[in-house]
């Protein structure tokens, strides 16, 4: 059954990222790419030989197999937090040494950035997810029960938990996955090295992060019950309901990105420092049994 | 003698000046020809009482007829509408002439450039490095713009020397000339201590196609051609200073129709660019939605150029002493219609742009320009406006714009939301100018010139959406260019970016050099 889900989730991840891509270009008036863009772009990098620097170690080789095994255990731990940080931490480290590992100029800059970001936004995730899981009593998010409503608290906690996705999935307004301009890359800088099959690997790890992300998101903010025991059309209209909340937090990501602009680097600072109050606000609701 | 108010505020800093000649060639230039030792001293008094920087600076190779090089200083009288040359002889024997640049900082890049093209040694000037024939490449001793310059001589190269910073934790970042995005080629050497920027060099030239050259031996009828493809985002700028020039030296002075005309697609291409740019500055901080309507504001704009001319880009159009255009009422009517649309267009563009914190957030206090650090680096045009520079051809010298009642448009801060809003201001004004001159076109008489081949020199100029374009033209009796000095405004303002992207961070660089916009292509040339 596990095996099945993850199986499920490589699949469906990067359809998720073309969904995002989608809703942009039709806000900005544009017919843009289709949905199952991500897939041929996938297939093609898969297909390509690949070019690796003089320079680079064995580092730079195994990062995008490190980086693509963490994604996958981030879909069998699917919503046992404490594992996530860890394992995406994982994942993160590896690409920002990967990244330093080949002495270009545009890695070096975003492994700092990454490093400076993901030091903001990990405390921001952890006191988010503490606070949900004080009231679940457990630290599986997915696991949360309070149906069909969620808490004051875990409103506010998803928030928080919010703003921490738009950093690990480089978007808008901490990064931007779009743009052509080198010096303001953070992801996309550490990867402008790969190429071929090991881009592959790092880029649908990069959709399956995205995708455990917008799950949790949606489970904390709109949270369901699993499917324990129901069958025929309460199971379709639940797995319905259940795909209509994901795409509803892709649609306010993609409303994000087309509403404001990128904010300066330093001015994270005050993002996560945002982050940080409503995820405290939230335990403290959650301690206060709201 | 001709030129005498200016000869007497010489005079008043250096009792002992006496010029060689004073001509006055045609109404709006007057040439000073000086000794070698005053000239240095003229070039800095005249720099100073008409606080105008260098404008232009070359020389030309006479030695074929008369063994001598000649350089010419341009410098710009406002309240007079007159272009000021100090020109001085060289002789082609050990040739030097003492260089301006400690004194006059706009003067330093064309000095180099006379350095590297003719191999006159602007005697004192600290930095002697070429700009465009890279070292690399280019042995020493090719001095390629020289008349008897026929191919490379073999020689020694040599690798280039950047400004080094130094010191705990300072780090150098090389940036280009390949881009991720497809943009010109430009070397950046960022050193930076963390993120914040300490120092700028920008390396450029690597577009450089010979283009001074290339016009050499050319009728001034196929220059014009040539003159449209210097900057492909200025075809009408460029052309209009080179037939303006062209003009000059043919005695033709052009009919009223096709001055107004001439303004109109001048005026298109600047709101074309202004727009394109405001989309930049926004897509730039990755602010997609008001740049996809800024695109399509560019692209009405690029399809009524087309319905009215036949070119997007406004080429092939003009040509000496007259254009090619109709201007019938029905184009007139359908131009206003286009513009109408597109100015309801931009409102809203502007309205998005003014009512989003995360956008003006960015801009505003970023890749600050003061005006005094302007003003001394000579940054002109557009950019040099935005940060209070008083300098715009259009008003400088009399012209169908005194008509219209156009005004000059400044700014203060001199950071991307000034240059952003001289953008914007220039845009609805450039849209008003085109409005007068459609109502009194009708009234104008068509005439069209021919130009004979005559011999002379002459500087031609206009006003492009980056900032004045200069042409200086010297022929030959059978009508043939024997020099052609190019300077785009781009040519003075990389410098202003190299100093206003100072204590910014690397990830705002792109944002400050959008808001420039500066031409690879025009400064390379």
């Amino acid at each position: 059954m596990k095996l099945l889900m993850i199986l499920v989730g490589i699949i469906i991840a990067p359809l998720l990222g073309g969904l995002i891509t989608k809703i942009k270009n039709d806000l900005r008036m544009r017919q843009g790419q289709s949905i199952l863009q991500p897939y041929y772009n996938l297939a093609k990098y898969f297909n390509k030989g690949e070019v690796v620097s003089g320079t680079a170690s064995w580092i730079f080789r195994i990062a995008p197999f490190v980086i693509f095994a963490s994604a996958l255990a981030s879909l069998f731990y699917l919503g046992e937090f404490l594992a996530l940080i860890f394992i995406f931490s994982l994942g993160r480290f590896f690409l920002s040494l990967a990244a330093l590992d080949t002495g270009s100029t545009f890695g070096g800059m975003g492994s700092s950035r990454e490093m400076f970001i993901s030091s903001l936004s990990e405390p921001v995730a952890c006191l988010a997810c503490f606070a949900v899981s004080l009231q679940s009593g457990s630290t599986d998010l997915l696991a949360w029960k309070s149906f069909p409503l969620a808490t004051i608290s875990a409103l506010i906690a998803g928030v928080a938990l919010f703003l921490v996705m738009i950093a690990e999935t480089a978007r808008i307004p901490i990064d931007n996955q779009e743009t052509h301009l080198e010096l303001t890359m953070i992801h996309e800088a550490m990867i402008l090295e790969y190429s071929g099959r090991s881009l592959a690997l790092i880029e649908l790890a990069s959709y399956i992060r995205q995708m455990v992300w917008i799950l949790i998101i949606a489970q904390v903010l709109l949270p369901v019950a699993d499917p324990v025991g129901i069958t025929g059309l309460p199971l379709i209209l639940w797995g319905f309901w259940y795909a209509v909340r994901v795409i509803l937090v892709a649609i306010v990501i993609s409303l994000l990105e087309i509403a404001v602009a990128k904010m300066r680097l330093f001015r994270a600072v005050d993002f996560f420092g945002f982050g940080f109050v409503l995820a405290a606000i939230a335990a403290l609701c959650a301690v206060l049994g709201y | 003698m001709p030129g005498t108010d200016l000869i007497t505020i010489i005079n008043n800093k250096q009792p002992n000046f006496k010029a060689i000649a004073v001509t006055i060639p045609y109404a709006d230039e007057i040439v000073i020809q000086v000794k070698a030792e005053d000239f240095r001293k003229v070039c800095l008094v005249l720099h100073e009482s008409l606080s105008s920087p260098v404008m232009a600076f070359f020389a030309v190779d006479d030695r074929q007829k008369q063994a001598k090089f000649t350089i010419y200083c341009y410098f710009l009288n406002i309240p007079q509408g007159q272009w000021v040359a100090v020109s001085l002889d060289i002789p082609s024997v050990d040739p030097y002439f003492d260089s301006l640049a400690k004194d006059i900082y706009s003067a330093h890049l064309f000095e180099r450039e006379i350095w590297e093209m003719f191999g006159l040694e602007p005697r004192g000037n600290p930095d002697l490095r070429r700009l465009r024939l890279h070292d690399e490449v280019w042995p020493t001793g090719n001095y390629p713009l020289r008349k008897d310059f026929r191919e490379i001589i073999a020689g020694e190269k040599k690798d280039y020397k950047f400004a080094r910073v130094e010191g705990e934790g300072i780090f150098e970042v090389p940036v280009g000339p390949v881009h991720a995005g497809i943009i010109g080629p430009g070397h950046f050497r960022f050193s930076v201590a963390g993120e914040p920027i300490i120092h700028l060099e920008s390396r450029l030239g690597f577009t450089h196609r010979g283009v001074e050259k290339l016009f050499e031996g050319k009728s001034l009828a196929a220059g014009l051609l040539l003159a449209e493809c210097v900057s492909g985002d200025s075809v009408i700028a460029h052309s209009l200073a080179y037939s303006l020039a062209a003009e000059k030296i043919a005695g033709i002075t052009i009919g009223k129709k096709t001055a107004y005309c001439r303004a109109i697609v001048l005026e298109l291409e600047r709101m074309y660019n202004h727009v394109n740019d405001i989309g930049g500055i926004a897509l730039d901080v990755g602010f997609s939605f008001p740049a996809a309507l800024a695109a399509i504001i560019k692209e009405s704009i690029l399809q009524a150029n087309e319905k009215l001319t036949g070119s997007r880009y406004l080429k092939g159009m003009n040509k000496l002493g007259g254009i090619s255009l109709e201007m019938n009422p029905e184009q007139q009517e359908e131009l206003t219609a286009a513009l109408s649309k597109i100015k309801e267009d931009f409102t809203a563009l502007v309205e998005i742009l003014d009512n989003s914190v995360s956008f003006v957030d960015r801009v505003d206090g970023t890749g600050t320009l003061k005006m005094e650090i302007a003003e001394d680096l000579g940054v002109l045009g557009l950019a040099g406006r935005a940060a209070g520079v008083k300098i715009d051809l259009r008003k400088h010298f009399p012209s169908l714009y005194h008509e219209a009642k156009h005004k000059i448009i400044t700014g203060r801060a001199g950071d991307v939301l000034a240059r952003l809003k001289v953008r914007i201001e220039e845009f609805n004004e450039s849209g008003r100018l085109i409005a007068e001159f459609l109502n009194k076109i009708s009234s104008a008489e068509t005439e069209d010139s021919k130009i004979n081949p005559v011999s002379g020199k002459a500087l031609g100029y206009s006003e492009g959406w980056r900032g004045p374009v200069l042409y200086w033209l010297k022929t030959n009796p059978a009508g043939i260019i024997e020099r052609c000095k190019i300077t785009d405004p781009s040519f003075h303002n990389w410098p202003g970016l190299s100093y206003a992207v100072i204590g910014e961070i690397i990830p705002d660089f792109p944002l400050c050099n959008k808001s420039f916009d500066l031409s690879y292509a025009g400064n390379d040339l």
